[in-house]
């Protein structure tokens, strides 16, 4: 393969819940078909994160439990973890890893969990009620029409220089208030849909490719890479 | 007994009858009118009996079905729950329509939904729990596996008295203190190693430090010869344990319990937790080991829909059932034993009964699939693009690769497949519909075998 990128796998073995993995099966995916290796590791617990390491993380989402316990973790990583997004580094977070780069969340039994304030959302709980379903996003920017199943608990409210991944089309979104979906700022996308997010949506998949493959080799030709077409899988 | 509880059992045994004579089915309902009339009338039905509930994630129907078989080598009469019967209502109706012996004590082996528990021990006192395993599973309907747990326990704190029989590799049945006694059954079967569990699997916390647990041995998900490196948290003691394998196909499984060879008619590893967990009730009622063995190896029962053969023009079909992300991976290493070249075929639905969501898939190994000596993949169900996407992802190349967006061409297709097996995984409407369509075109008789 011509290029390779190393993606880092946050707390992927506590934050893997609703075929997240799948995410970075379907990076794997179109990541061959544009002549690119993607090397995973998990960064966990007590790991070290070196925003220099990485060209691509993964951050996805997990039950209430190993969510409080990661919660403590990634204050240690926080510093360099903003550097890294600071620094315009390609990030993809689901649900509890969304949430977690924000300020904080409210979890199931009312606790408030602390994030690590990379960006300016938090994320409310609801009482008795869970947003489940199929959802359907736009872009107002680009256009990109995004599909995908949702089930959340928590209300996420964007804040200072966020935009939305997609405004609600069809389903609830970030909080069934504002019709917003998900989060983008500077090369990060959160979002709310699992599916998992990638496997339906190739389009997002190869931009954080491009992005990534920019950002490590701004001198390649990269014009094969971007004339992939991606076929819809929904 | 009250009149009230008189009366609600008169007109939920009529219900049962009118609906069995003049309708096929029937196994909710009577159990519905009758909790109408008497909440509590549970309380009446079960107190000429013993009751041991078996509940959890996987494994609960087979489990309840081979733990029948084994009592019935011992206790002339045995109650049991019909597949999908396992909420509140089915269990009254089945305790309505049981005709139980006149003297001393019956015995009922219930198959009870794991938020259903507490609904059951509100009014009778089982003997026994057993705990098969608590994995994730149709996450749109259920919580967290903590959570899944919790109304379990919630419904054993009813009854303190009664022994858990639980599986002891399982890290989750060793988390809380608990005033019953408890039996555990495991695997012992070989030497000790150092390992992790693979990243993408639940419940790999310590639940005493929080830190990740490791493993001297792994038999599949998070199960094993568990310990914690930083606390010294470790697998409890094991009472019963698989000592030895010796041969697993698709179809048949043998073993060593307690150092006694087993074999039953049925393949896959997941299964040989069911009959270690049917084999140590068994014990703990007091069923001689080699009237076990001859339980366990009785051929004649099939589980509806689990694991179901059927001849399509000479092809064998097996239909396996799957639901989520545990029992997938199992059934993948399952189909693995296969010695003869085969077809596969993906049936993906995505109703109610199947998971609303699909994305477990994504958390199946069907990468697997890859290294086996499967000559065609055939996709279809409501869900085709879903199951097509992840196979193409998972390697499996185009020109090996048929899809079908409707059932009857898909059945259609079956004899035209270039291996004589079949293996067929669907979810569960999917496998309803499929029954259906091989009923219609004369393969099999209609309605649940």
């Amino acid at each position: 393969m011509a290029y390779e990128l190393n993606v880092a796998h946050l707390y992927g073995d506590l934050l893997n819940t609703y075929g997240d993995n799948g995410n970075l099966l379907a990076l794997g995916y179109y990541a061959k078909q544009m002549g690119v290796e993607l090397k995973t590791t998990v960064i966990s617990l007590d790991d070290k994160f070196d925003p220099s390491d990485w060209d691509i993380v993964f951050f996805g989402g997990g039950q209430d439990f190993e969510q409080s316990i990661v919660s403590k973790d990634i204050q240690n990583k926080k510093e360099d973890l903003t550097s890294y997004i600071e620094d315009g580094g390609p990030m993809l977070a689901i649900c509890g890893g969304y949430q977690l780069l924000g300020h904080y969340y409210i979890g199931a039994d009312g606790e408030k969990i602390k994030g690590i304030s990379a960006l300016d959302h938090y994320t409310l709980s609801q009482d008795n009620n869970r947003f489940i379903g199929d959802i359907v996003i736009k872009n107002p920017d680009s256009g990109d029409e995004y599909h995908g199943f949702e089930n959340h608990n928590g209300m996420t409210f964007l804040g200072e220089g966020e935009k939305p991944l997609g405004i609600v089309e069809e389903g609830h979104g970030n909080n069934d208030k504002d019709n917003s979906e998900g989060v983008v700022y500077k090369n990060v996308y959160g979002s709310y849909f699992h599916g998992p997010i990638l496997t339906r949506n190739g389009n997002l998949a190869k931009k954080i490719l491009l992005t990534a493959l920019k950002r490590k080799y701004p001198d390649a030709d990269l014009s094969k890479q971007e004339a992939l077409e991606i076929q819809p899988t929904f | 007994m009250s009149l009230k509880s008189s009366f609600a059992k008169f007109a939920g045994k009529s219900s049962y009858w009118f609906l069995h004579t003049f309708r096929s089915g029937g196994s909710s309902f009577p159990g519905k009118i009758t909790t109408k009339i008497d909440p509590d009338i549970l309380k009446s039905l079960g107190k000429d009996y013993d009751v041991i509930v078996i509940t959890g994630t996987n494994g609960k129907t087979l489990t309840t079905a081979l733990t029948v078989k084994v009592l019935r080598q011992k206790y002339e009469h045995v109650l049991t729950n019909p597949t999908g019967s396992n909420m509140e209502q089915g269990i009254v109706t089945t305790f309505l329509t049981d005709h139980k012996t006149k003297n001393g004590k019956n015995l009922a082996i219930l198959e009870v939904d794991e938020a259903n528990v507490i609904k059951v021990t509100k009014y009778i006192k089982p003997l026994a729990f057993v705990f098969t395993n608590i994995f994730r599973d149709q996450m749109d309907r259920y919580g967290e596996i903590y959570t899944t747990y919790q109304k379990i326990l919630d419904g054993v704190a009813l009854a303190p008295e009664a022994t858990i029989i639980a599986n002891g590799d399982m890290p989750i049945f060793n988390s809380k203190k608990l005033p019953n006694p408890i039996i555990y059954y495991g695997f012992n079967d070989r030497p000790d190693g150092e390992l992790r569990a693979h990243y993408n699997t639940d419940g790999v916390l310590c639940p005493v430090c929080q830190h990740i647990i490791h493993y001297k041995f792994i038999t599949y998900s998070n199960q094993g010869k568990y310990y914690c490196p930083n606390c010294g948290w470790h697998r409890p003691e094991l009472r019963y344990q698989v000592t030895a394998l010796s041969k697993l196909t698709p179809n048949n499984s043998k073993f060593f319990i307690d150092g006694s060879n087993f074999n039953i008619h049925i393949g896959g590893l997941y299964n040989i937790y069911n009959a270690l967990a049917a084999y140590s009730v068994g014990k703990f009622m007091g069923v001689s080991t080699s009237a076990i063995q001859k339980a366990l190896n009785d051929p004649d029962e099939r589980v509806f829909g689990r694991q179901e053969q059927i001849n399509v023009d000479g092809k064998e079909v097996t239909i396996v059932l799957v639901k989520n992300p545990v029992g997938l991976n199992q059934v993948i290493d399952m189909v693995g034993t296969e010695t003869e070249p085969f077809s596969f075929v993906g049936l993906l639905n995505a109703n109610y009964a199947d998971g609303l969501d699909t994305s477990w898939i994504w958390d199946g190994n069907f990468e697997k699939l890859t290294t086996m000596n499967i000559k065609q993949y055939v996709t279809g169900g409501e869900r085709y693009k879903d199951i097509t996407f992840r196979l193409k992802v998972a390697g499996v190349q185009d020109n090996q690769l048929e899809t079908y967006n409707n059932l009857k061409d898909a059945v259609a297709n079956i004899k035209n497949l270039p291996t004589k097996r079949v293996y067929v995984f669907a979810t569960y409407t999917a496998m309803l519909q499929l029954r259906k369509q091989l009923a219609t075109d004369g393969y099999i008789k209609e309605g649940i075998a």
